[in-house]
């Protein structure tokens, strides 16, 4: 098993692509945790004397990607923008790893009655178009970094669980399953202790792929003033802010923080691309 | 089994879905923290006001009778009255579902269309620079935030070229004669055609935008389901026969390369109907998308409520259409 992974892992090392694609990602990581430190503004306090000047492009290196409508500094809320769309999307992964990898081991441990529910119920959630059910919840909940997190994850949750399930159900036919329960193994030691660890890989590589997912909704939330707050330096919202200076010339307010999105998506894509080819058996070739 | 008792089958089976969905969409205004009725009207209404809206929306009454009650209006397509205009909440839908239809319509075909061809021909010039130009195209292509390309095609093409309208479905003042309610179609029964140009300048890039997320996927599938088909035995057949390439690939792989893409294209009705939201947003197009943005900013949740539960069955709706396609081009499917 673990000379299995590590194996995987060197073929994940030969992927060229998906190496730079880690890199950028760590980066992006690496920024986000100490945004406060290396910012060299403040993110939310406004200076409407200083509001919309160019960055570097015109000589300006106080604020070198220019500052917004309401004065404050580009590259400080644009650092503070990565903390905040990671952390959400920390959470979203934490949240839908739980409770999605729960209900998928259950369900597909237990089977009858348990499975026809849980699958039921998951059925009405993906009844809904994604960004549709996150918009809903979040409406409903009120702005707050906490609400929209919540939102995003009940998007997941369900998807997580069906990934998983299908999962449990291959690996429960294995015979050390039945070797296990010959001796004496109760529910919750094989489900932990055999299945669990059976299962990691292909929630590893879906969780990798949900983390750019998470980051794209987070953005889409903010960007249409939905459960996040329209001061928080939040990519989306920043871009929306700045929406209606591009058609003046002032574009850097929307184009810097798009570029952001598109930069940490591509890049965690490219990640559990890459983890996707390693791990996933079936696309060796 | 045949496929009208697949279909019924299915249909049949959504039953308990349906209602789920119903129940969810109720309880929307019961997950407003606090009061709904100071939420929706503000802490300055008068008592006689906020009586009058608890009422209407039956919050006096108990949970279950509320639920029943509005389920009931439900099913008859009744979704109440909108808190903000006063108007019944189904005709504004009503009034807002062709321009999202013929939005979403729009971009399916474009991305379904140009997706299959490209990824067919990436398939076909396979590990040549042509290839390696597309599948990076197609990577990036996934990664775009919607309404981040939508706001820069604007800016490139309407505020830099000047070449396409900013925003709305058509010019102001255009008086186009609603049949169907999509003006592609209505402007072409009114026989004007420099209406119907007009509407489909203003269709373009929104409809582009919203294709770019479903075509990368579509390029991407059909690319990779080709070069599967490709080293199939009965292919090599083809060839050793001397039948020309290009003819091997559009009569026979086509057909079999398809199915894996019909899922896909499936799978992105999901992203389409939500990337209609924020495209809708972006070019302000009126159609249920913007509706449901403005009627969550105006805390209008009766309204909210319907256009969820519409857009939700409609994404039902859908999927059953993608599996009956499936269905009829996999026929082990309906056995299952």
């Amino acid at each position: 098993m673990q000379s299995e992974f590590l194996q995987k892992l060197t073929i994940f090392k030969k992927n060229r692509l998906a190496m730079v694609a880690l890199f950028v990602a760590l980066l992006l990581v690496v920024l986000s945790l100490f945004a406060s430190l290396i910012s060299p503004y403040d993110p939310v306090s406004t200076n409407l004397e200083n509001k919309l000047q160019p960055g570097f492009w015109a000589g300006n290196w106080e604020h070198p990607l220019g500052t917004d409508n309401l004065g404050r500094d580009l590259l400080s809320r644009i650092l503070h923008g990565g903390a905040i769309s990671l952390r959400v999307g920390y959470m979203v992964i934490a949240v839908t790893a739980f409770f999605g990898t729960l209900l998928g081991i259950v369900s597909a441990y237990y089977g009858g009655v348990v499975d026809i529910l849980i699958m039921r119920v998951i059925d009405v959630f993906l009844s809904f178009p994604p960004l549709l059910l996150a918009l809903a919840v979040a409406a409903s909940l009120g702005a707050g970094l906490q609400n929209a997190m919540f939102a995003i994850s009940l998007v997941y949750i369900p998807q997580m669980a069906r990934v998983v399930r299908g999962s449990v159900l291959k690996v429960k036919t294995n015979s050390f399953i039945e070797a296990s329960r010959a001796l004496a193994g109760g529910n919750v030691w094989i489900m932990g202790r055999h299945i669990l660890p059976n299962i990691f890989p292909s929630a590893l590589v879906y969780l990798t792929l949900l983390l750019a997912d998470a980051i794209l909704y987070t953005a889409s939330l903010g960007f249409l003033g939905i459960g996040i707050k329209p001061s928080t330096p939040e990519w989306g919202a920043m871009l929306s802010s700045g929406k209606e200076y591009l058609l003046m010339g002032q574009w850097w307010v929307t184009v810097f923080p798009g570029i952001m999105i598109v930069l940490a998506v591509l890049s965690f894509n490219l990640v559990g691309d890459g983890l996707r080819e390693a791990f996933d058996s079936k696309l060796k070739r | 089994m045949g496929l009208l008792r697949y279909l019924l089958k299915r249909l049949f089976l959504l039953i308990p879905t349906v209602i789920g969905v119903t129940i969810l969409v109720f309880l929307l205004v019961h997950f407003i923290p606090g009061d709904p009725i100071e939420v929706m009207l503000g802490d300055k209404a008068t008592e006689a006001a906020r009586q009058a809206l608890t009422e209407r929306l039956g919050l006096d009454k108990p949970m279950y009778e509320q639920y029943w009650n509005w389920f009931v209006h439900a099913l008859q397509g009744d979704f109440g009255m909108s808190v903000q205009s006063r108007l019944p909440v189904t005709e504004a839908i009503r009034s807002r579902l062709p321009a999202t239809i013929e939005l979403a319509l729009t971009a399916t075909i474009v991305a379904a269309v140009f997706g299959i061809i490209v990824g067919v021909s990436a398939a076909y010039h396979h590990n040549s620079k042509f290839d390696h130009l597309l599948v990076t195209f197609s990577l990036v292509g996934v990664s775009i935030p919607i309404f981040w390309l939508g706001i820069m095609l604007m800016f490139l093409f309407s505020a830099v070229l000047g070449w396409l309208p900013v925003s709305g479905r058509i010019s102001m003042g255009a008086g186009v004669q609603e049949v169907t309610g999509f003006y592609l179609v209505d402007t072409l029964l009114q026989g004007d055609m420099s209406l119907f140009l007009d509407s489909l300048k203003h269709l373009l890039l929104p409809a582009l935008s919203l294709a770019t997320i479903p075509l990368s996927q579509i390029v991407r599938v059909t690319r990779s389901s080709m070069l599967d088909v490709l080293s199939e035995d009965y292919v090599r057949t083809a060839r050793a026969k001397g039948l020309p390439y290009r003819k091997i690939i559009y009569k026979h792989a086509l057909k079999n390369a398809l199915i894996p893409v019909i899922t896909v294209i499936g799978l992105q009705m999901g992203k389409l109907l939500a990337g209609a939201i924020l495209t809708e947003t972006v070019f302000s197009w009126p159609g249920t998308g913007r509706l449901l943005i403005q009627s969550i900013s105006n805390r209008d949740y009766p309204m909210v409520q319907g256009i969820v539960f519409i857009l939700a069955l409609a994404f039902i709706l859908v999927n059953i259409i993608v599996d009956l396609i499936y269905a009829k081009l996999d026929p082990r499917i309906r056995f299952e």
